[in-house]
């Protein structure tokens, strides 16, 4: 087994700060949305923490930003732009997780630096960082405080329409999450993905494979 | 020489005369001395029981103290200045025919206009003068709050048991009296607000319209906004949406008032007069009385948006008590709703009655009731856009999704474990097959180079 360092501490400490927010965000959401079904902290409280938990993962989340704009590591953001090879990719990576782990062929995807990820995740990260994220922070400011952004608020169609959209991603998010831990554990070993989002090193196979995303 | 003498004389006479008769007139303004017409008025006026039969049979009295006139606000008008109309040749000698008190107020009251300009026009805009002129015989008339003849400075406390919307307001008055205002009052006199106090003397208005009220609490209570800053979350929303009595009159029942609201006039819908769209509409709508649902309540803002007016009409929700008297059941800061749970959660009784307001051509509310599951269903999501409390009114429908959404995701998990356990067999046999090729192409491999070196040896 040959260690690639793939993941950088910025990368690093800002996943975590992410992971452990979000999991918080979503235990306050839950605790505001359903008062009358969970009782873990009081509303006022849950309301109050969830706003500075929002405020530091808005933070968070110009960390991560700011590091990939004016790092070389921006290149495993960038996007396939041949659509043959894209799907082509994709589909193999979807072939491996449907078919072939089943029957213990090695994962198409073989891990650099500059290509953390496969086909699927390039696509998938660069919706949920770019789109979801910044949706979910924009609607969750405007309801910190609706009086003082009330006419972006009544420009978007209300209070209400701001909830729900804040809502319909918080619904994608846990879903996401659940699913995102799970994949996590699909390395050679299930903890091997983990300690790498940890120490940073990606323990990969030493022999050589035909790299079937580039 | 003479006639100078005597034309000097004549000219300080003449001063004199000037100077006398204007300390005369500061005199009776200083004094309230009445003049010599209204002492002779009263002469006759100032005795008990001293009426008028008038022609619906009423007894107007035509009583007048001189000791109360005299004290009253009115000490320096004299009784000519609004009984102008009398003829001191006639006056008690020939009938005159008066069809009522209610005939003798409305008459009366352009003589307070003529001094009164300023409140007459307040007066003009009020509830009060909407509803005189939609033909109601109760509404008050100047004289039905302030006697001419006995009318007190403002700055003058009397028993709040004296005050003049007491008489209409009666259950409201009451409630007012025992709440944190009206104790004050008893206990303090004039620091606590009476009903003119909030409600304005003249330019009444009716209070579940607009925002007259809360501005008026506001006005008096100016740190209201900070203290609840510090401990509310969302504190401009939650003065917007919610009137105060909701929270400072714990006991009173709520209930959430969707008021039609022009957005780009910024201001409630009102009903025009003589075209009673709402009434017949909301009927057409609700035929069943069962309060109007998600869809109805979708097309009447259509019709209502239809009608070309200035904007877009659309309905802005506000939580408030359900009854004028609930409104005055303050109570003391300390009892005061504290708690989110009351309203932030699944059932909260605030969001139970719910109703669609709309100005009526008075300006008093017409109502009619909505189903309380609007605020709780995904298609009425734009008809109520502009309300939404945090669990309480929250869709429905996105609560199935996340279960959806969560079953999914747990189930993916679960589902692919379960393959990969079945396929164990499988996943072993084509190891062990990978290894074996691996093993036979090795020692190929080994077999070749050991050929390779024998030939080599050769």
């Amino acid at each position: 087994m040959e260690k690639l360092y793939i993941h950088p501490l910025t990368v690093r400490l800002w996943h975590w700060t992410n992971a452990f927010g979000f999991l918080l965000l979503i235990a306050t959401g839950l605790q505001i949305r359903y008062l009358d079904l969970i009782h873990l902290i009081p509303f006022r409280m849950a309301v109050v923490w969830h706003n500075w938990i929002g405020f530091v993962l808005i933070a968070n989340f110009f960390v991560w930003l700011g590091y990939y704009l004016f790092s070389d590591k921006i290149k495993v953001y960038h996007p396939e732009l041949s659509p043959t090879k894209y799907f082509q990719a994709s589909f193999r990576q979807m072939q491996f997780y449907g078919y072939g782990i089943f029957r213990g062929e090695p994962n198409p995807h073989h891990p650099n630096a500059y290509k953390k990820f496969n086909a699927l995740q390039s696509m998938l990260y660069q919706i949920i960082m770019m789109l979801l994220v910044p949706i979910m922070f924009f609607t969750g400011l405007l309801m910190w405080d609706v009086g003082r952004f009330s006419s972006i608020v009544e420009m978007l169609g209300g209070v209400r329409v701001v909830d729900t959209v804040h809502v319909l991603l918080f619904i994608v998010f846990c879903g996401f999450i659940i699913v995102h831990v799970y994949l996590a554990s699909l390395g050679h070993t299930p903890s091997a993905h983990f300690k790498a989002m940890i120490t940073g090193y990606e323990e990969v196979e030493d022999e050589p494979k035909h790299d079937v995303v580039s | 020489m003479k006639s100078s003498h005597a034309t000097s004389k004549l000219i300080l006479a003449g001063l004199l005369a000037i100077v006398l008769s204007s300390i005369g007139l500061s005199a009776h303004a200083a004094d309230g001395e009445m003049s010599k017409e209204s002492k002779a008025c009263l002469s006759c006026h100032d005795k008990d029981g001293m009426t008028k039969t008038l022609e619906s049979g009423e007894a107007l009295s035509l009583a007048i103290s001189t000791k109360a006139y005299t004290e009253s606000m009115h000490k320096k008008t004299d009784c000519e200045d609004c009984h102008s109309n009398l003829d001191s040749k006639t006056h008690g000698k020939a009938k005159t025919a008066i069809k009522s008190k209610r005939e003798f107020a409305l008459g009366m009251r352009e003589s307070c206009r003529d001094c009164h300009k300023k409140k007459a026009v307040e007066y003009d805009d009020s509830v009060h003068a909407a509803l005189i002129k939609a033909g109601s015989k109760k509404a008050p008339l100047c004289t039905d709050c302030h006697n001419p003849h006995t009318v007190r400075s403002a700055k003058v406390v009397s028993p709040i048991a004296e005050t003049p919307c007491a008489k209409c307001h009666e259950a409201i008055f009451k409630a007012y009296s025992k709440d944190v205002h009206g104790l004050e009052r008893i206990a303090k006199g004039i620091s606590a607000p009476l009903c003119a106090g909030c409600h304005q003397a003249h330019a009444v208005k009716a209070a579940s319209m607009g925002e007259g009220v809360k501005d008026a609490c506001l006005a008096c209570h100016k740190e209201a906004v900070t203290q609840h800053k510090d401990w509310l979350p969302n504190t401009a929303l939650h003065f917007e949406a919610i009137s105060c009595p909701v929270c400072h009159a714990p006991d009173a029942q709520r209930r959430v008032n969707l008021r039609l609201y022009d957005s780009t006039a910024k201001r409630q819908v009102a009903e025009k007069t003589g075209v009673p769209r709402f009434e017949k509409r909301t009927d057409t709508a609700d035929a069943k009385d069962m309060g109007l649902d998600e869809r109805a309540l979708w097309s009447l803002l259509k019709e209502f948006n239809q009608d070309g007016g200035d904007g877009k009409m659309l309905l802005r929700g506000r939580l408030e008590v359900r009854s004028g008297v609930e409104a005055h059941q303050l109570s003391e800061k300390s009892k005061a709703i504290r708690d989110c749970n009351t309203c932030h959660q699944q059932g909260a009784a605030a969001f139970q009655s719910v109703s669609l307001t709309i100005a009526g051509p008075d300006g008093r509310p017409l109502r009619h009731g909505v189903q309380n599951e609007v605020l709780n269903s995904l298609t009425s999501m734009e008809s109520v856009r502009g309300f939404y409390a945090i669990g309480s009114t929250r869709i429905k429908l996105l609560d199935y999704l996340l279960v959806l959404v969560l079953l999914g995701a747990i189930s993916v998990p679960l589902v692919h474990m379960t393959i990969k356990r079945l396929f164990k067999g499988v996943r072993e046999k084509l190891e062990a097959e990978r290894l074996a090729a691996a093993h036979d192409s090795g020692k190929q491999a080994s077999t070749g180079h050991r050929h390779d070196a024998d030939d080599a040896s050769k």
